[in-house]
């Protein structure tokens, strides 16, 4: 049974710290009958799910929608009594989360259950596993979100109108399934059992508590739900802005293209005065926009025609007319013009160092990853070599030879691989990444009082040497008996 | 606490209406210190503090994500008719330079100047307010690892590398095309540039000061820091804009408690 298993798991990992991971939510359990430190797994979980998030993407919403009403019925009462509990026990015990949150939270659940259609009777408090989604299965959200087409979408929204609620139901299903036939669920269906195990079974005091409380997070809900596949697809796709949207009241991520197609709508109906949400909707006939987000927008747009001045809404807006003329404070008299040229520059700089931050942060944590999966992958093939020692068959081990010559020109390889990427040989992208910004970094932490203009410069020349010790120590960070922590 | 303070100064020298849209980095730090200090055997306590942490971390990211998307969709129908204004007030007035001596013209041009460099500011705060959130959430991450021992940091900060409020990429767009379109705008004079006053006081709420104190800290939170690794930032390079270090900051408006 599977709850069962879930603390000799813990246990056993209690060298590592596992309730980061339960935290986090993405705690996938590995199917083999041995749990390995769990943090492993976790970590395998990702690399096998960013690689095969082809198939879990796909499979998920497929085999839902048809088996919802079925087993729903079977459940209620467990989630509704499990989900009750630890939100007394929060209520009372956890000073740091401000009553007004949890208020929040408890109008916000009976106010999203009405609406929520069919998959009502389901679920007795939808935010709590709404928000499963959110926090406890990020990776099954991202993954979800860029692969969903309108083809998927369709079906999902055919049954409950609500993404939120097909998440919901998609593992409680899971779970239901997992409860009867115990072993054979797919593979990346297990952290969303974990997760919902974690959240229905009082009993379990470890996993539970750390992944309720994240459950029980009201106001992510749809728009938690819904900013991730709005952001994606409006990036990719500009003709279809939304993905997924529930018919409620989500959060739409407006774009330029989306607000040109709603300025010609209002256009062709007679002006922001005459035109009515509902033309306008059906005029721009976009996929999943529905007549709030058009009655919004179209308030905001009346009152940024009206009041061209102040159309942010905000009251600094006013002042700043007069503030920003008499803002500088100079001997001599600068023209106006000339204090706006200056404004500009100021401006244009932290634009400009914003990028350059933004673009580091996202290098530093590319990096991060890479040497994470290295690591993972690592440890994944020495627990491989130690298991097949152990056997005595001596099939495995044939096989198991070669994946170990892999593993260690492997490891070296990413050594030299670092050490070459500085003479200029660029091997992969990914390893060019982690190269160039610890080359930066390092000629940064040598010199942090000079600031002598040397950004993030992939093609410096005088930095040849730092990289190679950052290659070693790198490397040496990879040496089995080093602490996970460590590198990291 | 470095970082708190700079955020800490950032907030109070934010737009009036943004100040409590900012990271409660105090509040995470408060419960990390609680999750480490208190040990195994109160697991419970220790448990429930992890709990709180994560919740209000997602719950921050929610209030970033609903804050920022509002701000994106104001900045895109306020970009657009900036952009119909100033068409009218060309076409009214004939392009710019035609006919320089009307009065009603330079108003008109002065003002929609005057309002498009706003524009630009603010969407500029607005991507600064975008990092120095994501920034703050690195950092308390970091500490969580540091002080738990835990893994959150890695995978959490993936999944918020895709918020809406991290792609701030349209934003960003927005804003190379108002300096483009400034450039056009502004009438170009070579006798000005050049002339800079050897300090220069910025006084007053707006824009502009809110732009000079965020780069300010942003030099300030990438100075130095005591626990710098492969994770951190390096110091931030001014050099080349002599001018801007010269910009003091005259006393902060009065500061409202937040936190």
């Amino acid at each position: 049974m599977i709850l069962s298993m879930f603390p000799n798991s813990f246990i056993q990992g209690s060298g590592i710290r596992y309730k980061a991971a339960e935290l986090f939510g993405r705690v996938s359990v590995a199917i083999s009958s041995s749990f390995p430190v769990l943090s492993t797994s976790l970590e395998e979980n990702y690399s096998k799910l960013s690689n095969s998030f082809q198939v879990s993407a796909e499979r998920e919403p497929m085999s839902n929608p048809q088996q919802i009403s079925a087993s729903s019925s079977r459940f209620p009462d467990n989630i509704h009594f499990s989900s009750v509990s630890p939100h007394e026990r929060y209520s009372q015990n956890s000073p740091f989360i401000s009553q007004s949150l949890r208020d929040e939270a408890r109008l916000r659940s009976t106010h999203f259950s009405p609406s929520e259609g069919q998959a009502t009777p389901l679920i007795n408090h939808p935010e709590e596993n709404k928000d499963n989604s959110w926090c406890i299965d990020p990776l099954q959200d991202f993954l979800d979100f860029p692969e969903n087409d309108p083809g998927q979408t369709g079906l999902l929204e055919s049954n409950t109108g609500d993404i939120a609620s097909d998440d919901r139901a998609k593992r409680i299903e899971w779970w239901a399934d997992q409860l009867i036939s115990v072993e054979d669920g797919p593979e990346p269906n297990w952290s969303e059992v974990l997760a919902d195990a974690n959240v229905t079974d009082a009993r379990q005091k470890v996993l539970k508590p750390s992944t309720d409380i994240p459950t029980q997070h009201p106001q992510v809900h749809p728009q938690g739900q819904q900013h991730q596949p709005v952001s994606n697809e409006e990036f990719h796709a500009v003709a279809n802005p939304l993905s997924m949207t529930p018919a409620n009241k989500s959060r739409m991520r407006w774009t330029p293209e989306l607000h040109e197609a709603f300025v010609e709508a209002v256009n062709r109906l007679g002006g922001g005065e005459r035109a009515t949400p509902k033309g306008v909707l059906k005029l721009m006939n976009v996929e999943n926009l529905t007549i709030y987000h058009v009655k919004s927008h179209l308030q905001k747009y009346r009152t940024a025609r009206h009041r061209p001045e102040s159309s942010e809404g905000t009251s600094e807006k006013k002042s700043n007319p007069t503030e920003d003329m008499k803002s500088l404070d100079t001997k001599t008299t600068m023209s106006i013009t000339e204090a706006l040229r200056l404004q500009m520059e100021v401006q244009k700089r932290l634009h400009e160092q914003l990028e350059i931050q933004r673009n580091l942060q996202l290098r530093i944590e590319e990096q991060g990853r890479y040497l994470q999966m290295m690591f993972e992958q690592r440890k994944q093939m020495e627990n491989e070599k130690s298991k097949a020692s152990s056997s005595s068959l001596e099939n495995p081990s044939a096989p198991l030879f070669e994946s170990k010559q892999h593993s260690s020109p492997n490891e070296t390889s990413m050594a030299t691989e670092l050490d070459v990427a500085k003479t200029g040989a660029d091997t992969s992208h990914v390893i060019s990444a982690p190269e160039d910004s610890s080359a930066s970094l390092n000629q940064k932490q040598k010199a942090p009082e000079t600031k002598t203009g040397e950004e993030v410069d992939p093609d410096d020349d005088e930095s040849g040497h730092k990289p190679m010790k950052r290659a070693r120590s790198e490397a040496t960070a990879f040496s089995p008996k080093s602490a996970l922590g460590n590198t990291l | 606490m470095k970082f708190g303070k700079r955020l800490q100064q950032q907030i109070e020298e934010t737009l009036p209406g943004w100040r409590d849209k900012f990271l409660s980095y105090k509040r995470l730090k408060k419960l990390v210190n609680l999750i480490s200090s208190s040990p195994p055997p109160s697991h419970r306590h220790c448990v429930e503090a992890e709990a709180d942490f994560v919740y209000l971390l997602n719950h921050e990211i929610d209030k970033f994500n609903a804050f920022f998307m509002e701000k994106e969709e104001d900045f895109i129908i306020k970009r657009k008719e900036l952009q119909q204004r100033l068409q009218r007030v060309i076409d009214t007035w004939g392009p710019n330079g035609a006919r320089p001596s009307e009065t009603n013209c330079k108003e008109d041009m002065a003002e929609i100047r005057k309002d498009i460099v706003n524009f630009h500011g603010e969407m500029v705060l607005l991507v600064n307010y975008s990092n120095i959130n994501y920034t703050g959430l690195a950092k308390i991450l970091k500490k969580y690892d540091k002080r738990t021992g835990g893994l959150l940091r890695l995978l959490f900060i993936q999944k918020v590398l895709k918020q809406p409020f991290f792609t701030t990429e349209v934003v960003s767009k927005l804003i190379k095309e108002c300096e483009s379109t400034i450039a056009q705008v502004f009438p170009v004079d070579e006798k000005e540039i050049g002339r800079r006053e050897p300090t220069i006081r910025v006084t007053g709420e707006g824009v502009f000061r809110n732009t000079v104190a965020a780069l300010l800290t942003m030099q300030e939170i990438r100075s130095g820091s005591s626990t710098r690794s492969q994770f951190s930032l390096p110091p931030l390079d001014l050099t080349d804009s002599e001018f801007i270090r010269t910009l003091q900051m005259n006393s902060p408006p009065i500061p409202i408690p937040i936190l």
